[in-house]
């Protein structure tokens, strides 16, 4: 197994912070505990919480914002070649982008103070992995059409990106009711880096011009940048170049023993007035230092060719020249492909989330607001109501920039076990992503399952956007 | 509890996802071929070289040249065309001979050129191989080296009154290759 095929691997197994991640239908979930992990200050009001692991928390989620599966394999009777021409080389740009994310609770659990029922802890760990791979438009059209006939276009190097890490992330929040209006949250993070791969600041251009000599220039600005870690020793494991097996590899880097990192999460929610309600948080606020492993690849430099030159009666002076071999090594010179061990730091896609929420409709169950604090009645610092609308903002940070989306929602609960949310998102994907989400109290067992884009699950190959998530949890509301 | 069951099963039914068939075999249709070209191989002489050469072929030269036995490119080579270009200022009728050569030194195509002396036109010749009507591409794949041959049909003695009187052999390539 060569470099590229790994590298292939990686994308195409790649986990899940670096894409969209929008988690709408989760965030401000009340009943779920796992939307802790999207709002540290979320108004809780479990006692105790224990999922059930690797159940308690499985979300997946692809995207592609140009080109879907259907668009070019559709049993349509076209030329495939057209449908590339047409769909993907003409029909996209270096800002589309293709990307999966994956996360799995471990274990996940939750419990409130004895001595201070304000303050409720929650504690994990996950696994997490995220690709993203942008459009690379001008390498696309070089590699379909070549550099014929296209006297000085730059064919833009810099159009390379793509991103992906796999970690497992070791997590402990603590979110206190302040008052009756405001709590606060915050987590902290090690993260536990498997694997990382990024290309994300190049830069540079291939160009074909007239030769100042020769009848043609071919021109060489590059700047490109590969940076790998935890891959190389996959590798090696594969190619039978070294002992060991590759789960006892990925095991021991999940396990605090790969590339180190510490983020945060903060959060709040505040209550405008009895029935509106504003949160916020910011996840993911942190790095990681990769040092373990690391594997980095650069092209660097500047060169022209003109093909092999002899200008006499200079070339006299060495009759035996090998003048292919010297044009060869001049330009790896110039522009060398190096590999380097050096440690890189890379910090973690930063996610915004907001929201705003209005309550309405009867109590459930007929509560009676008590106007008192979390454990000193009741684990319900304010009622619920049956039903709650408002909107969602969500913002992360991408390797081209902050990508936002914006959610409205309506939140219906059925007495005490039974919740539906519904979201409408729009986003760079989609236009038209409809999301549901289901939550149902059965005694102690909690079980949740939210998916989105739901009108394009009639079509799951022509859908630009799907996630889901579903968990499995026990919990105790009120009280220890 | 019929609400709930009817409302999960609705959610189930809707979360059903569907899809439409495809046809992945379809990738083995797609082709990508693209036309790459780039230059050979440039030689220039002064006019003064010409005349110091004592014979009528004042300047034999092989190089080797790997571009076109490089397994990306031999392997996936579809077809494409040589261009020469031969400028000559000098006041000598000159011939150029462009022989591509495998890994013995055997011939596998030769390609003549005969150029007025100056003033005259730039002379330019496309040559192609691997189509219905070009040369064999198997020359372009077992092309290990060029080898290039001068030779002056004219005296020794004469210099052209053109600023910086010389010969000049360009060339360039142009392929089509089939990446899949």
């Amino acid at each position: 197994m060569n470099r590229f095929k790994l590298f292939q691997i990686a994308i195409l197994f790649g986990c899940s912070a670096l894409f969209a991640q929008n988690k709408e239908l989760l965030y401000d979930y009340t009943e779920i505990p796992q939307a802790l992990l999207l709002n540290p200050g979320m108004q809780t009001s479990f006692s105790w919480y224990a999922g059930i692991p690797l159940t308690s928390g499985i979300y997946g989620q692809g995207a592609t914002s140009g080109i879907t599966v259907h668009s070019i394999f559709a049993n349509d009777g076209l030329d495939i070649n057209d449908k590339v021409r047409n769909r993907a080389l003409d029909g996209m740009n270096q800002r589309d982008e293709f990307g999966t994310t994956i996360q799995l609770d471990l274990f996940n659990g939750g419990y409130r103070s004895n001595k201070n029922p304000q303050i409720f802890y929650s504690f994990g760990v996950y696994f997490e992995s995220n690709t993203i791979l942008y459009w690379p438009q001008d390498l696309a059209y070089l590699a379909f059409d070549g550099n014929a006939d296209q006297l000085g276009r730059k064919f833009d190097l810099g159009h390379l990106k793509t991103k992906g890490e796999g970690l497992t992330v070791f997590h402990f929040g603590i979110n206190k009711e302040i008052d009756r209006n405001l709590t606060l949250g915050v987590r902290g993070k090690i993260y536990s880096g498997i694997y990382d791969f990024n290309s994300s600041k190049n830069d540079g251009y291939f160009v074909t011009t007239e030769g100042e000599n020769n009848l043609l220039a071919n021109t060489m600005v590059a700047d490109l940048e590969l940076r790998t870690s935890g891959l190389e020793e996959i590798r090696r494991v594969l190619d039978d170049e070294s002992n060991g097996s590759v789960s006892n590899i990925i095991t021991k880097r999940a396990l605090l023993g790969g590339d180190l990192g510490l983020g945060v999460d903060l959060g709040f929610s505040y209550h405008l007035n009895d029935r509106t309600i504003v949160t916020g948080s910011i996840l993911d606020l942190g790095f990681i230092y990769h040092t373990g492993d690391v594997l980095g690849y650069t092209l660097q430099g500047t060169a022209t060719t003109e093909g092999v030159e002899v200008i006499l009666p200079d070339a006299f002076s060495d009759p035996t020249a090998d003048f292919w071999q010297d044009l060869v090594d001049e330009i790896e010179a110039l522009i060398p492909f190096e590999e380097n061990t050096n440690s890189y730091l890379t910090f973690r896609p930063t996610q915004l989330y907001g929201s705003i929420r209005y309550n309405f409709g009867e109590p459930v169950d007929g509560e009676v607001d008590c106007d008192c604090g979390v454990g000193e009645s009741s684990a319900d610092n304010r009622f619920q109501y049956r039903n709650a609308v408002g909107g969602q903002l969500h913002m992360i940070n991408r390797p081209r920039g902050p990508q936002a989306a914006l959610t409205a929602f309506y939140l219906r609960r059925v007495g005490n076990f039974l919740s539906l949310k519904t979201t409408y998102t729009v986003d760079k994907f989609s236009f038209s992503n409809l999301g549901v989400g289901i939550n149902v109290q059965a005694g102690p067992v909690n079980f949740y399952a939210l998916a989105n884009n739901i009108l394009g699950y009639s079509n799951l190959a022509n859908s630009q956007y799907a996630s889901f998530q579903i968990g499995l949890n026990i919990l105790s509301w009120g009280t220890n | 509890m019929k609400k709930i069951y009817a409302l999960s099963i609705a959610l189930f039914m809707g979360l059903c996802s569907c899809v439409e068939e495809q046809n992945f075999d379809q990738f083995d249709d797609l082709n990508i071929t693209p036309t790459l070209e780039a230059s050979i191989l440039y030689v220039e002489s002064p006019e003064e070289v010409i005349n110091d050469a004592p014979g009528a072929v004042w300047y034999i030269q092989t190089f080797n040249f790997d571009a076109f036995s490089e397994a990306f490119f031999a392997d996936n080579v579809l077809d494409g065309v040589i261009t020469y270009e031969l400028e000559n200022t000098t006041s000598k009728e000159l011939g150029i001979i462009f022989e591509f050569l495998d890994d013995s030194g055997t011939v596998l195509d030769t390609e003549n050129f005969r150029i007025d002396p100056a003033p005259t036109a730039v002379l330019r010749r496309e040559i192609a191989y691997g189509n219905a009507t070009g040369r064999s591409l198997d020359i372009i794949r077992n092309t290990s080296a060029i080898r290039v041959s001068a030779s002056n049909f004219g005296d020794n003695t004469s210099v052209s009154s053109l600023p910086d009187p010389m010969i000049i052999f360009r060339s360039s390539g142009k392929f089509r290759l089939r990446l899949k």
